[in-house]
């Protein structure tokens, strides 16, 4: 029989709130996260089309982490020390009681260290001096440096992987980890997902693919708006969010809260488009089927869907009409929010912290509201989308993220029967 | 510069590197076994004394420079002649690298 997997501890640090309490409070007041760049010090926004972006600001890694660990790495995997820190000490696990080869890592990333990244590249190129390149560059922007560094700050010596499938990378990364301890490879992964790319360059990039909104520069919290009639791109976010999964044997036999259950997890490919998901919504439905089968689900089970909605003119759309084709007429009973609308986009990180809504609607019995939600769009209006906060006893609870690359991911987080 | 105030400054930037007390800093401290650098943190160190001098430290004389006043000598006497001391042209060893990959 395999391993029930289960979740018993979280932590976030987003443009909303770092730590989960002060997350999750912000998160059912419906508050935006989104403020406006001020610059790319040290030169100006003039150039980029859009000016705003779900920034944590003034964030000091010596506050929450250990200061020799976090010099050695980027903004992205600072975040995922201090997300994986609070989700490990909200677990109540002790790695000194823990055999650590059973206790893995694994994170979603996007982009990766591109501070770090950006600087050396400009630096090189300008003043055309190779040996003042940073030693630890390349250690950096390896993309598994947050897995990395995790491990090292908790000692967890089994499985150590990094997820990359950009905007659903660690959506991806919490059906890996089910899988790993369903199949008996570990006891606990350390789950997280983490980005911090509002660089010069990245931001210029997805300027340039006309992905940003633009509209709202001079009303920065209004920006990110998914399923609004008009919505006009999405918003870029940074953060990290961090799910302990466990087996349900383990957490048991150490007598933790459960918070929920992990379910069942699809992952597909569209094959399709790197940046365009198919206009009919097929492998989306599909997506999310495969996830319900997986855990044993019907429709009729799924209380809320935590969207993958990101505030873009295509893609909102597709995921509405892939839950119709899934839900039927089940579809408008659903609870439904986005939380890009509170926090941006914040790409690697952006499952992990759909997943933490969807486990704390689970557990809380509250969904928090969809900001910005003022004149739904008729090409995907659902009745459960809402722009206040929801009570709501919730069974089951889906989490969707779809990713450049044509790719897909669903994930089903459901109430744990003890 | 004199080779005091040299010492103090390589004993001033390992401090802030190692978050450390400056006072606790000695000349004969050896970089790994008593200041607990790893080889990764010595490159590190020496990047950084790269730029604060405009030095450039080739591989072979790396090995030398395992004491902080290893370091500060060897920074000392580098920057003692005129004009500023250039990386020689010389055949850098390919690679010294004990990392894995």
């Amino acid at each position: 029989m395999r391993a029930s997997v289960v979740v018993t501890g979280l932590g976030v640090i987003s443009p909303i709130g770092i730590g989960v309490s002060e997350f999750w409070k912000a998160a059912l007041a419906g508050r935006s996260g989104v403020s406006a760049i001020t610059s790319f010090d040290p030169f100006p926004m003039d150039g980029y089309r859009s000016k705003v972006a779900g920034q944590i600001l003034d964030f000091s890694a010596e506050r929450h982490i250990d200061s020799v660990q976090a010099d050695r790495v980027d903004r992205y995997a600072q975040f995922a020390l201090v997300a994986a820190k609070e989700a490990l000490a909200d677990s109540g696990i002790l790695m000194a009681k823990e055999n650590p080869h059973r206790v893995g890592v694994i994170v979603g990333a996007g982009m990766g260290g591109m501070v770090m990244g950006e600087r050396e590249i400009t630096q090189l190129y300008q003043h055309s001096r190779p040996h003042r390149v940073h030693p630890n560059f390349i250690p950096v922007i390896t993309l598994n440096s947050a897995s990395g560094i995790v491990a090292m700050a908790h000692g967890a010596k089994g499985p150590n992987f990094t997820i990359s499938t950009a905007c659903s990378s660690s959506a991806h990364a919490l059906g890996q980890a089910m899988h790993c301890i369903r199949e008996g490879r570990a006891d606990v992964v350390i789950t997280v997902g983490a980005d911090a790319s509002i660089t010069p360059l990245v931001f210029a990039g997805f300027c340039s693919l006309r992905a940003l909104s633009t509209k709202y520069n001079d009303r920065p919290e209004q920006a990110s708006r998914p399923f609004d009639r008009l919505r006009d791109g999405f918003v870029m976010g940074e953060g990290a969010g961090a799910l302990i999964l466990e087996s349900a044997a383990h957490a048991k036999k150490r007598k933790a809260r459960i918070y929920a259950e992990v379910a069942g997890y699809a992952a597909t490919s569209e094959a399709y488009h790197m940046v365009i998901p198919r206009e009919d919504g097929e492998e989306v439905a599909t997506t999310m089927r495969l996830a319900l089968a997986d855990a044993g689900a019907t429709p009729a089970q799924i209380d809320y869907i935590n969207a993958h909605a990101t505030s873009t003119s295509i893609g909102d759309a597709v995921e509405a009409k892939a839950i119709r084709q899934v839900f039927k007429s089940r579809a408008d009973k659903i609870a439904i929010s986005a939380t890009k609308s509170l926090v941006g986009h914040t790409l690697g990180a952006a499952g992990a912290i759909g997943g933490i809504a969807s486990v704390l609607a689970i557990h809380t019995g509250q969904i928090h509201p969809t900001a910005n939600y003022d004149d739904p769009d008729p090409s995907c209006a659902l009745a459960g989308i809402s722009r206040s906060a929801q009570e709501r006893k919730v069974r089951a609870a889906l989490l969707n993220a779809f990713g450049f690359g044509s790719n897909n991911a669903a994930v089903v987080l459901a109430r744990h029967a003890a | 510069m004199s080779d005091r105030e040299m010492l103090e400054k390589i004993v001033q930037a390992l401090a802030e590197y190692l978050k450390r007390d400056a006072a606790s800093i000695k000349a004969a401290h050896h970089l790994r076994d008593d200041l607990g650098l790893d080889s990764m943190a010595v490159i590190e160190l020496l990047y950084k004394i790269e730029e604060t001098f405009n030095l450039q430290i080739p591989d072979q004389d790396l090995p030398g420079l395992t004491t902080v006043g290893a370091v500060a000598g060897y920074v000392q006497k580098r920057l003692a002649p005129a004009p500023p001391a250039r990386a020689p042209k010389s055949k850098q060893s390919p690679s010294q690298s004990k990392k894995k990959k």
